[in-house]
């Protein structure tokens, strides 16, 4: 059964069409990764997902749930999580709190006490292994530890779903191996469907997801398996901007 | 049980502070005027730091809220003074009317500016004192321009000498507890999810949001909650202690002014900040209008600029950073 | 002779109108460059009306002359509070820049006051007046309405024909793109932000020729809220918009008068004030755009 559907969503800003009647379906568990340049409409999908914007046309269904015009703060505790293209953390509390925040506001049974809270935060910054910058103000981090931070932050909520938006970013080539890895056990582990979305083709992410997904200009141009992927003209036509020599 | 009591540490270098002034207003002769003063600053500014300093949300109309309070209890007496036996029920139903009067105006208030953000927030508060007083003059409610005035009613329910201690004596005690009471109730909050909440969207309301935060909800309650004390430090400060009430007095922006220097001086957020904030204010505001009469705003309007510019944190903001690791930062936030 | 009254006091709220937008052009300027509400805004306003003040009772000098020096009293006075204040807080929380130049406002006032002392002054300027049959215009409110005018088309020429204009349209589009196409934009909001203060304390002195005798360091407050309810009627950050929000406000404002002044038992001038209050939470609730703007 797919854990996120979306029919035919249509995002428009004044005259443009940031997305344009994309569909898509994601299954529990699924690694995939959604692929576009700048520009191309994946973070703007993102944050109909995620509730920032509502679509003029089409439906999110999560979980089975109509949630389309759902406000952002009841979506995460359905299991939504996400991290953001340029780091969001919570600048003046420390690492530690920031973590916490995940867990006590977005699990779903909202009864999730401070210290126990504080509990989770302290394993899961462990899982990322952040111990030692736990009590930083969380402004102080370098980019990667804030991206880290808030992958623990997005995990803390106990997601079905996760959306990591440019994870791997400015990472060194070796670091983004390892992060790729572990984001896989972690999902695997906890049965969470990640949708990781990358400007290029990344060997690293690509080649965990077991479907990928090509955006341009708003538009869905590829949704296949990896490997099918990777040869469609399509893709080779977006990224080399030629058709593929024969 | 230890670990819930070790949380409320640090309440105790602000109720250290607390006695210490009761302690010097009581046991020095003329220096009750002084703490009176300072009493005052220190609970307008615990009362305005659970919004300003928690949320980070301006709000230029704030002193309306301690001008409807004013009201609330100056209606209360006028209104109930022929009641025979009230006595000082009638302070208990002043109390009840004001917190009433600056709950009722703080959702109305909130309702419009909360869907607002930053600017928009400010720009639609900065009016609402103005436009509260002027409602008042215009539409001639509550006796118009001319004011209540409740000294004879005072006197005629609780006996000349009782009203008289009640306003150079009890009226400072009550702001003594309401300072008190607003700190513990800023304690309460951060240390339970509303100030997680409150942090999160101060810093990034739209993250806030996407990690499963009703910002709404936690905005309106820090927002009614400043209000109400605000309310009950106008019906005290205001109107028990100078048992009248005037529109432009109560809805004078001035106050709003020194709320907001007391909270940043001490340290936006901070519990300790609005005491050392209001100390340090009231204390240079009181020996400036005895030596430099009429320069007081003159001097504090740079000084607000140089803490914005050099010192955004406050005096307890760089206290705080300065104390971290250390045993003291348990009793310092 | 109600309709007679109404009329007049229209084409009073027209003329006044453009004063008021000419003086919340800066005000959008501002804020649609720097995304900085100068909430010391009316305070501006209030110094602009004192170099009128003491040009005209110390030197003599007619009040039209006394534009162009408040206007450079204006941009000295931006430069000044840009380089040492606002530079630093453009990246800051809002609350920072709010507090800013609210404290910077309170500064101008006190030291205004220090000067020229808290009481009302005026000055009398004789030039006559004109009468429309409805109404009787005292030229010199005509002067200033027509004074406001030729401000804004200069302001719109500048913006439209000139390079610095163009530079600084190009970074309120979009800064980083600007600041890619080679634009210097600590420049440009330097420039906007003394331009903006420029023109606000050049309004001060087209203003004084509504209050004869209401010159004081404390005059700027309800210019202040005045301002926002115009500025948000235009949209906030279109100096244009700005400008026909005054009008429009010119008009609400003299049209309520007349009709609460109908009403037995209330005091007409306090509830026009209250009026633009409501007004403004009203338009923020709707369309916090601005109902002029099309966007």
């Amino acid at each position: 059964m797919s854990l996120l559907k979306l029919e035919n969503i249509t995002k428009r800003f004044g005259g443009l069409i940031a997305v344009n009647k994309v569909s898509l379906e994601i299954s529990k568990g699924e690694f995939v990764g959604i692929v576009g340049p700048n520009g191309s409409g994946k973070t703007t999908l993102f944050n109909v997902i995620s509730g920032v914007y509502f679509p003029e046309e089409g439906r999110v269904i999560f979980d089975g749930q109509d949630i389309t015009t759902l406000q952002p703060y009841k979506r995460a505790p359905l299991g939504i999580g996400r991290t953001f293209q340029i780091p969001r953390p919570f600048a003046s509390a420390t690492v530690r709190e920031n973590v916490a925040v995940g867990a006590m506001f977005g699990t779903l049974s909202g009864k999730v006490s401070v210290d126990e809270s504080l509990e989770i935060a302290d394993k899961t910054i462990e899982r990322v292994r952040l111990q030692e910058h736990k009590d930083k103000p969380a402004g102080a981090l370098t980019p990667v530890e804030k991206k880290l931070m808030e992958i623990a932050r997005a995990l803390a909520m106990k997601p079905k779903l996760l959306l990591m938006d440019e994870a791997m970013a400015g990472m060194h080539p070796n670091d983004i191996d390892q992060m790729v890895a572990f984001i896989k056990q972690i999902a695997v582990e906890e049965k969470i469907a990640i949708v990781s979305m990358v400007e290029h083709i990344m060997r690293a992410v690509v080649g965990m997801a077991e479907k990928v997904i090509v955006l341009h200009q708003g538009s869905k141009i590829v949704d296949a398996p990896t490997k099918e992927a990777l040869e469609d003209p399509k893709v080779v036509e977006v990224y080399l901007g030629h058709p593929p020599e024969e | 049980m230890k670990k819930e009591i070790t949380k409320y540490y640090p309440l105790i270098p602000v109720f250290t502070a607390y006695l210490f002034l009761f302690l010097v207003g009581k046991n020095i002769s003329g220096m009750w005027q002084l703490v009176a003063m300072l009493l005052f600053y220190c609970a307008m500014g615990q009362a305005f730091n659970i919004f300003l300093g928690m949320t980070g949300y301006v709000d230029f109309g704030y002193v309306a809220f301690m001008g409807v309070g004013t009201y609330g209890m100056a209606l209360a007496i006028t209104n109930l003074a022929h009641i025979e036996g009230l006595g000082i029920g009638i302070i208990i139903i002043g109390f009840i009317l004001a917190l009433l009067m600056s709950t009722l105006l703080s959702m109305a208030v909130g309702a419009v500016a909360l869907r607002l953000r930053g600017a928009y927030f400010a720009i639609a508060t900065i009016g609402v004192n103005e436009g509260f007083r002027f409602l008042i003059e215009g539409a001639r409610i509550w006796n118009g321009s001319e004011g209540l005035i409740f000294t004879a009613q005072l006197n005629q329910i609780l006996g000349r000498e009782a009203a008289s201690s009640l306003m150079t004596y009890w009226a400072d005690i009550m702001v003594l507890f309401i300072a008190a009471l607003a700190a513990f109730v800023t304690l309460f909050y951060m240390r339970s999810k509303i100030g997680y909440a409150l942090t999160a969207l101060r810093e990034d309301e739209d993250a806030a949001k996407v990690m499963g935060i009703n910002v709404t909800k936690y905005k309106i309650t820090a927002f009614i909650t400043s209000a109400c004390f605000a309310g009950l430090v106008g019906a005290t400060s205001w109107a028990l202690k100078t048992p009248y009430v005037f529109p432009p007095e109560v809805f004078e922006i001035h106050y709003t002014i020194e709320a907001i220097i007391i909270v940043l001086l001490g340290g936006a957020g901070t519990l300790l900040g609005p005491v050392v904030g209001g100390l340090i204010y009231g204390i240079s505001k009181y020996y400036l209008s005895i030596f430099m009469p009429g320069f007081q705003l003159l001097i504090f309007a740079p000084i607000i600029i140089i803490i914005i510019v050099l010192f955004p944190e406050g005096v307890v903001g760089m206290l705080k950073s300065r104390t971290k690791g250390s045993v003291l930062a348990r009793f310092i936030i | 002779m109600f309709l007679e009254q109404l009329t007049g006091n229209l084409i009073q709220g027209i003329v006044l109108g453009a004063v008021y937008g000419m003086a919340t052009m800066g005000l959008s300027l501002i804020f649609g460059v720097l995304k900085v509400v100068n909430v010391g805004h009316g305070a501006f306003i209030m110094v602009g009306a004192f170099v009128t003040l003491w040009l005209f009772n110390a030197l003599g000098i007619n009040p039209i002359l006394a534009v162009p020096v408040a206007f450079a009293v204006g941009m000295g006075l931006g430069f000044i509070f840009y380089y040492t204040t606002m530079q630093r807080l453009i990246k800051a929380p809002e609350l920072a820049t709010l507090l800013a130049t609210f404290s910077i406002g309170i500064l101008l006032e006190e030291l205004v006051k220090l000067t020229f002392g808290s009481e009302f002054r005026g000055y009398n300027w004789v030039v006559g007046k004109i009468d429309i049959g409805v109404t009787v215009l005292p030229m010199s409110k005509l002067y200033a309405c027509i004074g406001s005018v030729i401000i804004a088309l200069l302001l719109y020429l500048w913006f439209n024909k000139t390079r610095a204009g163009s530079a600084v349209r190009s970074v309120v589009e979009d800064s980083e793109g600007a600041r890619v196409c080679g634009v210097n934009v600590g420049g440009a909001y330097a420039l906007s932000f003394a331009l903006g203060i420029g023109l606000t304390v050049a309004s001060g002195v087209l203003l004084t020729m509504f209050i004869p005798v209401g010159i004081n360091p404390y005059m700027g407050g309800g210019y202040t809220l005045k301002a926002f309810v115009i500025a948000v009627l235009g949209g906030l950050s279109s100096p244009y918009g700005a400008f026909f929000g005054g009008l429009a406000f010119g008009l609400i404002e003299n049209g309520s008068y007349t009709l609460f002044a109908l009403i037995p038992g209330v005091e007409p001038f306090a509830l026009t004030r209250f009026l633009s209050f409501v007004m403004l939470l009203a338009i923020l609730l709707i369309k916090p755009t601005g109902l002029l703007s099309t966007k």
